[in-house]
């Protein structure tokens, strides 16, 4: 009976082949592939870098600020740097299109760089990073983000306490 | 006479790139992407035996090598060994993260990764294992390549 039944089914479903590379192939929503990475919304804290396990983050310092890399042929995607950013700087889209010829295999990298300002109360050389969003109460508007990555650490933190008296967070 | 042996010659070159033989070579890998290309072949929903291609059981018969794993100290000489068997023209595909760059095995003492700086890799697909359409894409890619060498 089973294998009637099957027989009807084959016949009025077609083949189960999906037909990519010749048509589209179906990605589940929540695929873990291709990285992207969102320079304005880094606050530089590093937290991607330390759980990468296969080091395929990297900061360096440099002269002209924090130099952020990542490379798609080192990652293995398993999602961390996406879990752990507090800002979503790092996501993970479901793009899976990565074979490429050798020749491509490092323009399989991310490379952006948060430069250096001077710190728009004090002057002192800062980086130009977002602030971070964890704890603080009411959340960041958009303009307040841009007032914030003009700031060294401890105007930032002077800021915050003027804003938030009673929420002003803890060391 | 010569242009009897050209004709023939093109003939066979144009029939050979319908049907590339793929082997599979295991440099230590966790088995992850060794499952993956088993199903990119034996799974009727991913099926990559409609590019014309088929798993062949000896090196001596194949034209487009996939590799996998992070070539591992204890495996090197071996793999070497049975890359070296393959016939000119090869296209070899690295599958997964590891043979491109040793991926999360990358800083052990272990291995030996680069895969690139003993056996010469043409096209990388990179993912931890990537997914079967992924190797097909890589496959497809390789098989240009294939013809172009031919
Ligand atoms: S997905 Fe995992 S391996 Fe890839 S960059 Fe993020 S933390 Fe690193
Ligand atoms: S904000 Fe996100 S992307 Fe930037 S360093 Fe921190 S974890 Fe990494
Ligand atoms: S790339 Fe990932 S799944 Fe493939 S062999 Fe290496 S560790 Fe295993």
């Amino acid at each position: 009976m089973n294998i009637l039944k099957l027989f009807y089914r084959n016949l009025t479903q077609g083949p189960s082949t999906v037909a990519f590379p010749f048509g589209p192939a179906w990605t589940p929503p929540k695929l873990r592939g291709r990285i992207r990475f969102d320079l304005p919304a880094c606050t530089g804290c590093r937290a991607c870098e330390q759980v990468c396990a296969p080091g395929a983050i990297r900061f360096d310092k440099t002269p002209e600020g924090l130099r952020f890399m990542m490379w798609h042929n080192s990652c293995v995607f398993c999602g961390l740097c996406n879990f752990y950013c507090p800002t979503d700087a790092i996501v993970q889209s479901d793009d899976w299109h990565l074979a490429h010829p050798t020749a491509r295999m490092y323009e399989m990298a991310i490379r952006e760089l948060i430069p250096y300002t001077a710190c728009s109360a004090c002057g002192t050389k800062t980086l130009a990073s977002a602030p971070n969003p964890v704890g603080v109460e009411p959340p960041f508007s958009a303009e307040e983000i841009e007032q914030f990555r003009h700031l060294c650490p401890g105007c930032r933190k002077k800021a915050l306490e003027e804003r938030t008296p009673n929420h002003a967070p803890t060391e | 006479m010569t242009r009897f042996i050209q004709t023939l010659t093109d003939q066979a070159k144009r029939l050979a790139t319908r049907s590339p033989w793929i082997y599979r070579i295991n440099a230590g890998s966790c088995n992850g992407c060794d499952v993956e290309c088993a199903t990119t072949a034996c799974i009727p929903r991913y099926d990559v035996e409609r590019l014309g291609c088929q798993y062949c059981g000896s090196p001596r018969h194949a034209d487009i090598v996939l590799i996998t794993g992070p070539l591992t100290a204890r495996i090197k000489d071996d793999v070497l060994r049975v890359f070296a068997e393959i016939p000119e023209p090869k296209v070899t595909v690295a599958v997964g993260v590891c043979p491109i760059s040793g991926g999360i095995f990358r800083e052990s003492y272990a291995v030996h990764a680069p895969m690139n700086q003993f056996i010469p890799i043409d096209v990388n697909v990179p993912g931890c294992p990537p997914r079967p359409q992924a190797i097909i894409e890589g496959v497809a890619e390789a098989i240009a390549i294939w013809r172009a060498r031919l």
